[in-house]
């Protein structure tokens, strides 16, 4: 099975929120009431019912106010933290594709995902009890067609594509434009790539994590916690017995008794 | 109550069930906490019910335990919480608890040892408790003390569990006549004077007092 990555090309983008709709139409998911707060952001994160979105910046460049739009959604690790701390198999998946899929059926709600994930992209409903997040449409992606949010792009700004062939004309296009990619750390790679514009830092994006990678703290969780775990009550289990087994029990030595205990208390 | 030929009763029935009540919810969050961690055990969650089952079961379970855990803190809190003359040369001599228990300097009602895991029982179930209450509500945490709780929740059941294969061994077959100590409450008075003369002592000292 090919590997895919769905290329985001902020260059391109116009902020026509094509991308947010179209998810919603082929997801199913229901619109939001959001209410004005004075930017043009809306709504105003991804939700349970919001897969993506598009992230609005305002930056000054000087004195000039810049415009920074971004299409947002999961970014479909390659070694996902989200399923590598899922409790529940088959809740989390990562696929032959490279898409991160969540199966509400096996989702028990426990939101160890939220927690793990580097993007903050899994979100939770407490009335279902269970998260949703960003399939890169595989109901879509296995049957040819390309995700919904990039049939819907407009500008060109989102493109899918294998994944040779995407790197590709990421590298290429930013070579183009002055611009980079990212994320750009060879060793967290993800089905999902930017071409960010020249002179813009990356920073200046909101929930852009500029780091990204897999949380110390579930490497120490499922890594070293969890076989330790069972190490070490194998190993002391086993010391138990060869204890039992070289020195035998400690029994208690003989000695005449006293006689009843007096009250027992 | 009644007496028992040669024997003295080392637990009353309130210790007994605080410390299996204790034990059991800890070992039934273990068994359904290692049931979600290890997908390779999906048995353990196919014949609770599954997964969503097991989610709640375990934060139940884990409740039981927070609250008999403070319940034991104060009831052995003068016997096993409190390090006396004598305990230091016993954890000297652990090596020989061991290999050869004759000559330990004599114990209260519990043995340095003991002391030693009741202590390790507070530092890191209270700390399991913690964390798995901050899990409960995970949200409503800053992303990082979040990151943690998983964490150190892992790195308690780790210590937790293999300790607890030591008092099992030493409550049980590692020394016999130790287990009807918490199934009955009676030992012999040869268990007692082997095993915790200076609380033998006591006892017998507590029960003429009370004759006279």
């Amino acid at each position: 099975m090919a590997e895919y990555i769905k290329l985001i090309d902020i260059t391109k983008c116009t902020g026509c929120r094509a991308c947010q709709v179209a998810c919603k139409q082929w997801n199913g998911l229901p619109a939001e009431n959001t209410t004005f707060t004075g930017s043009y952001q809306n709504p105003p994160d991804l939700s349970y019912n919001t897969w993506t979105l598009i992230r609005f910046d305002e930056i000054d460049v000087e004195g000039n106010i810049k415009w920074l739009m971004r299409h947002d959604a999961c970014m479909h690790c390659e070694d996902p933290a989200c399923v590598k701390v899922c409790p529940s198999p088959g809740a989390l998946v990562k696929t032959p594709e490279g898409a991160v899929v969540h199966n509400p059926k096996y989702c028990i709600g426990c939101k160890a995902c939220m927690i793990a994930c580097p993007f903050n992209v899994p979100r939770y409903s407490p009335e279902k009890d269970e998260i949703a997040k960003c399939t890169l449409c595989y109901d879509r992606i296995t049957d040819g067609k390309r995700p919904a949010c990039v049939t819907a792009c407009p500008t060109g700004c989102l493109d899918f594509g294998p994944k040779d062939k995407m790197i590709k004309k990421a590298r290429a296009r930013a070579e183009e434009v002055g611009g980079y990619i990212y994320p750009n750390n060879p060793k967290y790679e993800t089905h999902v790539l930017y071409v960010l514009p020249k002179g813009v830092d990356m920073k200046a994006y909101s929930h852009l994590n500029p780091d990204p990678k897999m949380p110390a703290t579930v490497l120490w969780w499922k890594n070293l916690f969890k076989p330790f775990t069972l190490l070490g009550m194998g190993g002391v289990a086993g010391l138990a017995a060869l204890h039992y087994l070289i020195k035998g029990p400690h029994e208690v030595e003989e000695k005449p008794s006293k006689g009843g205990d007096a009250d027992g208390e | 109550m009644a007496n028992r030929e040669g024997m003295v009763r080392k637990t009353d029935a309130t210790e007994r069930m605080t410390h299996w009540i204790l034990a059991g919810s800890f070992l039934f969050a273990l068994f359904t906490g290692l049931g979600m961690m290890f997908h390779h055990w999906s048995i353990i969650p196919t014949i609770l019910g599954g997964y969503y089952a097991v989610k709640w079961m375990h934060i139940f379970s884990g409740v039981v335990f927070g609250i008999s855990l403070i319940a034991v803190i104060i009831m052995w809190w003068e016997d096993a919480g409190k390090f006396v003359e004598g305990d230091g040369k016993w954890i000297l001599r652990a090596g020989g608890y061991l290999w050869d228990v004759k000559d330990m300097p004599p114990s209260g009602k519990f043995n340095a040892g003991q002391k030693i895991f009741f202590w390790f029982v507070v530092v890191f179930g209270i700390l399991l408790v913690i964390t798995g209450l901050i899990m409960i509500n995970v949200l409503a945490f800053p992303v990082v003390v979040a990151r943690w709780a998983y964490m150190l929740h892992a790195m308690s059941v780790f210590v937790l569990a293999s300790f607890l294969m030591v008092h099992i061994y030493l409550g049980t077959i590692g020394n016999p006549g130790t287990l009807q100590a918490m199934l009955y409450g009676w030992v012999t008075r040869e268990w007692a004077q082997f095993h915790c003369p200076r609380w033998l002592e006591e006892h017998d000292n507590k029960a003429q007092a009370k004759q006279e």
